[in-house]
């Protein structure tokens, strides 16, 4: 055994001594630390899982080409009505794989006494059975008619139902993870149920765009589109040129045509742009408060230190023995916080109103990030310990 | 005293100066003294007169500014030598009591004397077995297992006695080891010093401010302003002016 083993074994017995001597402060310490990474956990999160709600249906709905009203760019950014029977001209084009018809509407239905509020989203039945759907409970819809999917956020269960429109309709399945960019649960029924219900709806909002329209207001189109769909949905056979099939839909005049890449980039740079910019400012806000404060706390506990170190140095400790007492605290500190803020995060974060995403790359940065503040902490204390003059402290 | 036996501490005009801005303190100014192994030696003097830096600079945790320390009749410490690597030579041959015993605070009376054997290498059961007998000649046997926390003072004095022990020094310097003790526990830290002297043939320095110990020393050194005052031996009435 060399002298730098020794010294590593008996730093391990000191720190691990000294931390059984004071263990409720330091279990108080790594919960610290500990809370702080879980509030960074939860802001990196809820960044990532405002991102991925807002990008779920174009990213899972498996479409190449959006065809929306012309000169606008909807139906998520903007809104958009297009024709029912637009799929037709979109099929006779050829080279199309698959054509499905989309909408996508708010909607308050009364579930156990209360409203809730839940974004409508079509299927395209027969054509979409809702293979697509990430499903965890039941079975896709099978019926043309009054059978619902839900997202189980909604708080709707397999075989109950309730009453939308005119209609009675049944939970036949649930997902997980599905809802809209503003965090609503999806509730997926057929196109022309989903049809139904919006009609049943206008008769109400006839009088609200009617007033509307009296006091000047003219952007009321949306509330007239009962009979209209927001989009239609192109896959394309896998050897066809995106671009040509778009520059042809294009040329009908009446549509618009984006990309599952436009539609993305819509989403993030021009919808959630300012939401985006500030969950992102005030991650960064949490992130250097949590750096500082992991630094102070790893200094702190060096300096409190200096006077046992000092009493080290006297009787001829080597450095090698204090550098490795500090080290190791700090790391345990740190490690220790960042597992208890992990562990918390992971207890806690699934009840939480909206989805916090927690990737492997996120943690792992993270992670490192502690590490690099625990490190330069205490090695900038451990320079303060090294330095002290054993007498110093002790006479 | 025969001819043949070397000194364990030898101070040679010794000097140190610290300046601060403008003024120069002249904390030591030229001080010579020999100490024999066995010998207990205590130092006093006014506050300020140097005592303390005496002691730093004969355990090698200051340099002098002028002169020269010998331990056991080797140059160890002159203006340009380097602490640093002195630190293995302390460790094996000098032990220090200060005012307070600044013991580490989570370690039990045994593992803080056998700290002191640890850091030299010796394995920690053999270190521990060490340090119980260490604990047992300063009559700790029975505290051998508690955390400083609970220990009296003079307890606490003299596990740091034990722990100054464990490397067999020959060379034990203490600053106002007795200070915080009341008359009669200051009293058996001196007496467990006479003892340590005679029995470990070691060279035991004391600073003291306690006139009522000062008949158990061997000599008396009294520093006055930095320089050597006088060396009285108890019992004789007068001090030798030097
Ligand atoms: N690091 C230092 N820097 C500047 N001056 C110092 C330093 N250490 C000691 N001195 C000065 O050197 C002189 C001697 O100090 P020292 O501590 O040796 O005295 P002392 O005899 O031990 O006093 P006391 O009985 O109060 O402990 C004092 O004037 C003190 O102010
Ligand atoms: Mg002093």
């Amino acid at each position: 055994m060399d002298a730098g083993d020794t010294s590593k074994g008996i730093a391990v017995n000191l720190s691990f001594k000294d931390i059984q001597y004071r263990f409720a402060r330091f279990l108080l310490t790594v919960a610290g630390v500990g809370f702080l990474v879980t509030a960074s956990v939860g802001m990196v999160g809820l960044y990532r899982g405002i991102i991925a709600d807002a990008l779920l249906v174009i990213d899972t709905i498996g479409a190449d080409l959006w065809v929306v009203q012309g000169d606008r760019q909807g139906p998520f950014s903007e809104g958009s009505a297009v024709p029912l029977d637009l799929d037709a001209r979109v099929e006779s084009l050829g080279n199309v794989y698959n054509v499905r018809r989309f909408r996508q509407f708010s909607y308050q239905f009364l579930h156990n006494g209360k409203q809730s509020r839940a974004a409508i989203t079509t299927l395209d039945y027969p054509k979409d059975n809702g293979s697509w759907l990430n499903l965890v409970y039941g079975r896709s819809i099978g019926a043309a008619h009054f059978e619902v999917v839900a997202d189980v956020s909604s708080g709707l269960h397999v075989g109950e139902t309730i009453h939308m429109g005119k209609d009675e309709y049944r939970v036949v399945g649930l997902t997980a993870g599905m809802v809209d960019a503003s965090g609503d649960a999806m509730m997926f029924i057929t196109l022309n149920d989903a049809l139904a219900i919006s009609s049943q709806r206008t008769s109400e909002e006839i009088l609200l765009a009617r007033n509307a329209a009296q006091a000047g207001n003219q952007n009321s189109g949306a509330s007239s589109s009962a009979g209209r769909i927001s989009a239609v949905l192109v896959s394309l056979d896998a050897a066809t040129d995106p671009g040509t099939v778009r520059d042809a839909m294009m040329n009908w005049g009446d549509v618009n045509v984006l990309t599952q890449a436009d539609q993305s980039d819509l989403l993030l740079n021009q919808r959630l742009w300012r939401l985006r910019l500030q969950i992102l400012a005030f991650t960064a806000v949490l992130l250097v408060v949590m750096a500082i404060i992991i630094s102070l706390i790893i200094y702190t506990m060096t300096i409190e230190k200096l006077h046992q170190i000092a009493m080290l140095k006297l009787i001829g400790a080597r450095n090698a023995l204090i550098v490795s007492m500090i080290a190791q605290q700090a790391a345990m500190i740190g490690v220790g916080g960042f597992a208890f803020g992990l562990l918390l995060s992971n207890l806690i974060f699934p009840y939480f109103p909206r989805r916090i995403v927690m990737t492997p790359e996120d943690l792992g940065l993270l992670f490192a990030a502690v590490c690099i503040v625990s490190a330069g902490s205490s090695l900038f204390g451990i320079s303060r310990a090294l330095s002290v003059k054993a007498q110093e402290v002790l006479s | 005293m025969s001819d043949q036996t070397v000194p364990v501490l030898s101070l040679r005009r010794i000097a140190k100066h610290y300046v601060s801005g403008e003024s120069v303190v002249r904390a030591l100014d030229g001080v010579s003294l020999d100490i024999m192994p066995g010998e207990l030696v205590g130092v006093v003097g006014p506050s300020g007169s140097g005592k303390s830096t005496m002691l730093l600079i004969a355990g090698l945790l200051e340099t002098p500014t002028e002169g020269e320390v010998f331990v056991s009749g080797r140059l160890v410490s002159s203006p340009d030598a380097n602490l640093d690597e002195l630190r293995d030579f302390r460790r094996r041959n000098i032990g220090f009591v200060f005012q307070k015993a600044n013991l580490l605070p989570f370690l039990t009376a045994a593992e803080n004397v056998a700290i002191a054997l640890e850091i030299d290498d010796v394995p920690a059961r053999a270190a521990l077995a060490y340090a119980t007998e260490l604990l047992e000649d300063v009559d700790l046997s029975h505290r051998i297992h508690n955390l400083p926390a609970r220990l009296s003072g003079g307890e606490q004095q003299r596990v740091a006695v034990a722990r100054a022990l464990a490397n067999d020094p020959t060379l034990l310097l203490a600053d106002e080891p007795t200070a915080a003790l009341d008359a009669v526990r200051g009293r058996q830290v001196i007496e467990q010093f006479r003892a340590i002297a005679r029995a470990r043939e070691a060279a035991v320095v004391v600073v003291t401010h306690d006139q009522r110990a000062l008949e158990m020393f061997d000599r008396i050194i009294e520093l006055v302003d930095g320089k050597l005052a006088s060396i009285r031996t108890p019992g004789a009435l007068e001090g030798q002016v030097i």
